[in-house]
């Protein structure tokens, strides 16, 4: 696929040139220059993230409550943990949440961003105003709002109940306060739809140009040249938004009044581990649930990069 | 607002056929907005609400709009002046933002545009940090930054984001900057460029948007960030916005809501400012890039 | 500490001040340090958690301190409770806690047994601090095993909070001596005449279980462990879900919708067991006017009630004993801060303070006036020091007897996973 039309002095033929320098002294070098920029985040790994990663992957395996030196018990944090009824229950209200959330979330993200990759009057604007839930998504005060919308009689019980539905208010009820959750994530699609945009402004013109002088529909074009070229951008979105969506926190914090409740409903495995961690002092057991789920969700994650070969298009050849 | 390309000359069956769309476009964006900004009006309501009445009020809008909780913020928080906090979060989130777009913009070069050894391992290793949740690296961590006598001081926040701990941002450059067209950067190492000289005039220019996206996305991380700061720093004149609005919350005694509110409302200024100021870039990235 | 380690950590110290300096930090940089200086003066970290008016207050309080004591500076550090109890958590495994702070009754064996607290009995000896004029023995509640690590700073008891328009409409006039069946009666009354619920949730609140208990001879904690049975839980919760059913109790759903204001000041019932010094939020949330109530009994005598206290601790290894002892002994005994502090922590705890402050509000006169009437009423009864792990059990004591309202949990089952959580956090 030609994606550039004035590429400068791009030998004609050839999908891959040899590098600049090639032989043993041209790869050094190479080495050497990848190692230089990267430096900083070698830096970092080492002194901030390796450490503590490490020391974290000990204390799973014994048992610690931050005062007292760490002892040794083995796998009894993992056992303890899988026969945890409260650790049960927040996988559970984790999956739920990140299969209901993720794809919605991304879904109007995606459409919000197609929609605004059009030129029109005022798109300006209404980018801003669809960004505005993620800005303030993370302030205190939507703890406020989002009980008082989900409250009874409040806008959306009135709104269910106009289709028929009486359930109530969702805050306070164990069954629904999840779907509260959810919906607040969904309400901040604005950070994957900038990303989106992003991606959609990098998809050259003249693709399109040239697929509706061959003729081809809105739809085609979406599937033939959109997704294609924004597929990076899409496996971006995907994987990190099922990362955070495993890891959400701060929302079940907010919505729950900081107790991640009624009844643990909105009990997500983050606030458990929080819990743990932070308010019982249980560090052994929240380290053996922290590389659980990292374990968890480095599976999703190998599953999604093992996929992207089938679906993603790099413009760099091979990885 | 300068648009990427200009469009063909087209004939006058499509300019009718857009000005269907064009209808269908606004109906449609409308309606996201008003679901999207009925929560926020919400906000901008409660904050004209007598303290009493913002928890638990199901209203939309004040029956009697109040100025008090605006008000009460100019004689400060717990005797500290609102502006303290604000100039601390500021100090943090420009210092964030620095930092995050310099090194993961470097960092995320060498992986995307230099073929090193072990470039693979070090990538899955970077990615295996995205899914570490942070609270279990706190800990060790406040230890290690107290060991360097570094707490109560802007170190601990920010250094972390000066080294590029902050995958999520480098893979973010790095799935742009693969998504670059090859042949730029290639054509530059052909014409003898070094990668230093690649890095900054072919690929930094080209992935602009996800640098300003990056410097966003940081900037409102820092600026809403409340476990670092309510870990690392103690003198409250050092507080950020963040912690100042939990000196609202009393659980013994009166709970200032409506105060809370409004400096939370004040406080998303700066954000919003930041926001528009630099959103227009996200859409102009291309055509500043030369890639016509 | 070495002197190896001490020239080692200056290197490290330089490098990363270089860092700092080349990253334009140099300004932010601030000395972490241990506070002495050259010129003799000593600085003190002091934390507490609360609302806008404590901290105000305690300025206040500060200020007059360091008036009197030109070589000693408190450095303030607060925020709210929770927050407050996280970031004390990390500071002191971190070995850097503040060295003068405010600390809670729950929190005494837990921090003891981590070798946090300092024991000011050796201070107190040391003519340092005094621990004499304390009132109705509140002193005990900082003692711990012999050793006296948290010096009360105010004193409180456990009252129901009444809407008194509610009360006075269904004609009922609560009494001390009333029992819990006259109690429940009156409930019943309110909710017949007026159709609103008459408690927020008594059941789920862990102090005033221990109160019921203690009324059957009997108490929430041991010092080491839970001093009742699984038995006696799964029938405290079972009448307590009886009456949610029956609509005695408030509807959970509604009381967790209002969050995080309180139930009874939403209107949705009439009464709330709590603190009485905590009563001044009803005022400030809700519409109705509030008064304070005595506890239930069972036998007409005996509310189980005792004094519970805020006070303030030191740090163990604080660089700074005489002086953070020098500092507690000004907060607690100097009256012009009981004037500046009144009830804001409760009762004063010292005579000296108590003489100097008068309320002149209602809500404080209401306070003063319920807690001596308590003390007329009866023997107060001595504090249970909770074993460690106790803030972890009342955690879950509130959150599994939510599970039991709302009908997610059958009380059986829930006084089983009460007694298990318990013991994970006993041990831990």
């Amino acid at each position: 696929m030609t994606l550039v039309k004035e590429a400068p002095a791009r030998p004609a033929g050839k999908r891959r040139p040899a590098a600049p320098a090639a032989g043993r002294r041209g790869r050094r070098r190479e080495n050497l220059a990848g190692y230089l920029f990267m430096s900083p985040w070698i830096a970092g790994f080492l002194l901030l993230t390796a450490g503590p990663m490490i020391a974290s992957l000990y204390y799973a395996f014994t048992s610690y409550n931050l005062f007292t030196p760490p002892k040794w018990v083995g796998l009894d944090n993992f056992t303890t943990m899988f026969q945890d009824p409260r650790w049960q229950k927040s996988v559970e209200v984790t999956l739920k949440y990140v299969v209901v959330a993720t794809p919605l979330k991304l879904l109007l993200a995606l459409g919000v961003a197609l929609l605004l990759a059009q030129r029109r009057r005022g798109q300006g604007l209404y980018r801003a105003a669809f960004y505005m839930p993620s800005l303030i998504g993370a302030s205190v005060s939507v703890g406020f709002v989002w009980r008082a919308l989900f409250s009874d009689d409040a806008i959306v019980d009135r709104g269910q109940k106009i289709l028929g539905v009486d359930v109530g208010g969702w805050i306070g009820n164990p069954d629904y306060v999840l779907y509260a959750l959810v919906a607040l994530s969904i309400w901040q699609f604005g950070a994957p739809m900038v990303i989106f945009l992003a991606g959609l402004k990098q998809v050259p013109r003249e693709l399109y140009e040239a697929a509706e002088v061959d003729g081809a529909g809105p739809v085609r074009r979406f599937w033939n040249i959109t997704l294609p070229m924004i597929s990076p951008v899409l496996f971006f979105n995907v994987l990190l938004e099922s990362i955070h969506a495993f890891q959400v926190f701060g929302s079940a914090y907010v919505v729950s009044d900081t107790r991640c409740g009624p009844a643990d409903a909105t009990l997500v495995y983050t606030c458990y581990l929080y819990q743990k961690g932070f308010k019982e002092a249980q560090m052994g057991f929240a380290s053996a649930m922290a590389w659980t789920l990292v374990l968890a969700v480095g599976l999703v994650t190998a599953v999604l990069f093992r996929s992207q070969k089938k679906w993603v298009h790099y413009e760099e050849a091979g990885k | 607002m300068t648009t990427a390309t200009s469009p063909a000359p087209r004939s006058t069956l499509t300019r009718r056929r857009r000005r269907g769309g064009s209808l269908v476009w606004h109906l449609g964006a409308l309606l996201v907005l008003a679901v999207v900004l009925y929560p926020v009006v919400w906000v901008v309501g409660a904050s004209f609400k007598p303290s009493k009445d913002i928890i638990a009020s199901l209203d939309l809008l004040p029956t009697e709009p109040v100025w008090a909780n605006f008000s009460g913020l100019a004689d400060g928080i717990s005797g500290i002046p609102v502006s303290s906090f604000f100039v601390n979060s500021l100090m943090y989130a420009v210092l964030a933002v620095v930092g995050v777009v310099v090194s993961s913009s470097l960092t995320a070069y060498a992986f995307a545009k230099i073929r090193f050894a072990g470039r693979n391992l070090l990538f899955t290793l970077m990615i295996g940090t995205l899914l570490l949740p942070y609270h279990v690296l706190l800990i060790p961590q406040y230890v290690l930054f107290r060991n360097l006598e570094l707490i109560d001081t802007l170190v601990p926040l920010v250094a972390g984001k000066f080294l590029a701990t902050e995958a999520f941002f480098v893979f973010l450059m790095v799935q742009f900057m693969r998504g670059l067209p090859r042949e730029l950067d290639e054509a530059a190492r052909l014409d003898g460029c070094g990668h230093l000289r690649t890095y900054w005039s072919v690929v930094l220019p080209l992935t602009r948007p996800a640098l300003i996206t990056s410097a966003i996305f940081t900037f409102i991380n820092a600026w809403n960030d409340f476990m670092g700061p309510l870990i690392y720093l103690n003198t409250p004149s050092k507080y950020t916005v963040s912690l100042g609005l939990m000196m609202f919350r009393d659980q013994e005694g009166i709970s200032n809501y409506g105060s809370m509110i409004a400096m939370s409302l004040v406080a998303l200024v700066p954000v919003v400012a930041f926001f528009m100021a630099f959103q227009r870039y996200l859409i102009d990235g291309m055509a500043t890039s030369g890639l016509k | 500490m070495g002197t190896s380690r001490h020239v080692e950590r200056r290197t490290v110290l330089k490098a990363a001040g270089a860092a700092a300096a080349t990253l334009g930090l140099a300004a932010t940089t601030g000395c972490g340090g241990d506070g002495g200086s050259g010129d003799g003066t000593v600085t003190l970290r002091y934390a507490w958690w609360g609302g806008e008016p404590r901290a105000i207050a305690i300025k206040k309080t500060i200020a007059l301190f360091e008036k009197k004591h030109p070589k000693i500076r408190i450095k303030p550090e607060f925020t709210d409770y929770e927050a407050f109890w996280e970031k004390f958590q990390t500071q002191a495994s971190g070995g850097n806690p503040p060295d003068v702070f405010q600390n809670a009754v729950g929190f005494l064996r837990k921090y003891d047994k981590r070798g946090v607290l300092m024991d000011l009995k050796g201070q107190a000896d040391a003519g340092n601090l005094s621990l004499e004029n304390f009132r109705n023995g509140v002193l005990a509640n900082g003692q711990v095993d012999g050793k006296q690590i948290g010096i009360p700073v105010g004193a409180n008891t456990m009252a129901l909070v009444i809407d008194l328009k509610a009360f006075q409409k269904a004609g009922v006039t609560p009494e001390f001596g009333w029992t819990w069946d006259e109690y429940f009666t009156a409930l019943q009354t309110i909710q017949d005449k007026l159709r609103i619920a008459g408690d927020t949730g008594y059941f789920s609140i862990m102090y005033l279980y221990d109160l019921y208990l203690r009324q059957n001879g009997k108490a929430f904690f041991t010092d080491s462990g839970l001093g009742f049975t699984e038995d006696d839980l799964t029938q405290w919760w079972e009448d307590g879900h009886k009456r949610v059913k029956s609509g005695l109790v408030a509807d959970p759903k509604k009381v967790e919708q209002v969050k995080p204001k309180s139930a009874l000041s939403a209107g949705l019932a009439a009464s709330e067991f709590t603190w009485d010094n905590f009563s001044i939020r009803y005022e400030g949330e809700g519409e109705s006017d509030y008064g304070l109530a005595p506890i239930p009994t069972g036998d007409g005598k005996d509310t189980g009630q005792y004094l519970g206290s805020l006070m303030l601790s030191a740090f163990s290894g604080t660089k700074h004993p005489e002086e953070a002892a020098r500092f507690i002994d000004f907060m607690v005994h100097d009256p012009e801060v009981g004037t500046i502090m009144g009830y804001d922590r409760g009762i004063l705890a010292t005579t000296e303070q108590y003489d100097a402050f008068t309320p002149t509000d209602d809500n404080n006169k209401g306070v003063k006036a319920y807690e001596e009437e308590v003390a007329a009423a009866g023997a107060l009864g001595k504090i249970t020091p909770h074993p460690s792990g106790a803030d972890v059990v009342e955690a879950a004591f509130l959150r599994i007897g939510g599970e039991v309202a709302q009908g997610k949990s059958k009380p059986a089952d829930a006084a089983k996973a009460l007694f298990s959580e318990a013991k994970a956090a006993f041990a831990g």
